[in-house]
């Protein structure tokens, strides 16, 4: 009996006690519940409309480099060391060596080196990047009469901004949304016929069905080429893709169908990419090579 | 100074209808007409558009507008710009548009009065010529041009792409500011 009051005694006793844990906890679970909401809801505005200061955006990369049915790898790949990312961002390069040339892939490489010896490279002073790039066209040019050359696309991806580089017609691919834009504007002869088309009022059906259409008019090896390079960085957001490649990707899988391959992942993305390539079984397929980068944000 | 080029180009129509009078003064004062081909439209009216743009120039960007608009009022896609190295005035009706790029993004310029600096790049067209590009083609296009003639070669070229130049009017300005100059 004893005992017994003395339970009763204690169970009263700690009834205020019991009674203010609750509500303790009641207050922490509204708190975090609102805590929750506010950053979902904060992560899904910033998603949509992208951050004014949408500094911790963090950068996914694979890339493949495939010989296809080439007797011979002519691409070349070049990605910097992500250790100083922070720093001095990240820069990749595809050099695609001119097929049918006989130092295509001599060049290609080269010019793959060279970029290795410009990172880290500035990410504000593009003309002197372009300028160096253009020097060493001369240098090649020198060297090989233009016996061989090769494309070059670049990129210079640094917090939320990029920059790009190219010469010839290579790809650049900026996907936002799920819509693929090939950035770079092509360096060969059909860019030349559209734009006398456009000056004389015509249309420029013929333009496509001119033979020597795609070929080259800017390439690493030829004297003086035109290194377009982007004078003002452009913005980039969470979820964006971008895909650097040689026209082995894209003559293989039309823009168009780019986004049925594209993944969360850049591994992923890469993975599916070159599937889709090889599933082809194109005779005469190029050497193919694409870095593929996925724009996320970080929480941290 | 203002660099600008004008794209007035008939597409795969008969004529071109779509008409741009330009003043080229201290400040560069544009109207951009988008005319579609089954529009009553008359000669007569785009001539008093031209000599009401001809004479603007000393005339406040609000005054040119309430003389314009009696003349327009029936056309509905027009656009009135006056721009000079510091600031850029657009009034808007329909579908023509006008963009700037900024801060590495694309932005549609809302109608009044918008600041610029030295190496702004704007663009004004018609809805014709921009069905057939995307913010993201426009804003490469600007980037890596070195004239405002081939920023408009490069987005030709895309439009090409798409339709080889064989549908509508195509109609647009491109502007890079240069105070250096």
């Amino acid at each position: 009996m004893i005992l017994k009051k003395r339970t009763m005694e204690t169970r009263f006793a700690d009834l205020p006690t019991l009674q203010s844990s609750v509500v303790a906890a009641l207050v922490l679970f509204v708190i975090t519940t609102i805590a929750f909401i506010w950053l979902v809801v904060v992560y899904f505005k910033r998603k949509r409309a992208g951050s004014p200061d949408d500094s911790n955006l963090y950068i996914d990369c694979a890339y493949f480099c495939e010989i296809g049915k080439r007797p011979s790898q002519q691409d070349s790949v070049y990605i910097s060391d992500l250790t100083d990312y922070r720093k001095y961002g990240i820069t990749a390069l595809v050099a695609d060596g001119m097929g049918g040339m006989e130092y295509g892939g001599e060049i290609s490489e080269k010019v793959a080196d060279f970029v290795e010896g410009m990172c880290p490279m500035s990410f504000f002073a593009t003309e002197q990047n372009a300028d160096e790039l253009r020097k060493l066209s001369n240098q090649l040019y020198d060297q090989y009469k233009l016996s061989g050359g090769s494309t070059l696309a670049m990129v210079h991806i640094t917090g939320n901004f990029m920059n790009y580089y190219s010469v010839g017609d290579s790809d650049i691919i900026l996907i936002r949304e799920g819509k693929p834009t090939i950035l770079n504007p092509r360096q060969n002869y059909m860019a030349l016929l559209i734009k006398s088309l456009c000056r004389n009022n015509k249309q420029t059906v013929t333009a496509y069905s001119n033979p020597k259409a795609r070929s080259l008019i800017d390439f690493m090896g030829n004297q003086n080429p035109r290194v377009i390079y982007t004078k003002k960085p452009i913005r980039i957001f969470d979820g964006d893709k971008i895909i650097v490649s040689s026209d082995g990707l894209t003559d293989a899988v039309a823009l168009r169908n780019i986004h049925h391959y594209l993944k969360d992942s850049a591994s992923a993305t890469a993975l599916e990419l070159k599937r889709a390539v090889a599933s082809r079984k194109r005779p005469k397929q190029d050497n193919y090579t694409a870095i593929v980068f996925t724009v996320k944000r970080s929480f941290m | 100074m203002i660099e600008n080029y004008i794209l007035m180009h008939k597409g795969g129509q008969e004529e071109y209808n779509d008409n741009v009078f330009v003043n080229y003064s201290s400040a560069l004062t544009m109207a951009i007409l988008y005319i579609p081909a089954e529009s009553d439209f008359s000669v007569a009216d785009e001539a008093s558009v031209s000599a009401l743009v001809q004479g603007s120039s000393k005339l406040r960007f609000r005054d040119l507008s309430e003389s314009i608009y009696p003349i327009l009022t029936n056309l509905k896609n027009y656009m009135l710009i006056r721009i000079d190295d510091k600031h850029i005035e657009i009034e808007r009706h329909g579908k023509v548009y006008a963009y700037i790029v900024q801060n590495g993004e694309l932005k549609m310029l809302p109608n009044g009065m918008t600041s610029l600096e030295d190496e702004d790049r704007v663009i004004c067209c018609t809805w014709e010529f921009l069905r057939c590009l995307n913010d993201i083609a426009i804003l490469s296009d600007a980037v890596v041009s070195e004239s405002a003639e081939e920023w408009m070669d490069n987005m030709v070229c895309r439009i090409s792409d798409k339709n080889r130049l064989s549908e509508g009017n195509l109609t647009a300005v491109t502007m890079i500011v240069r105070s250096g100059d």
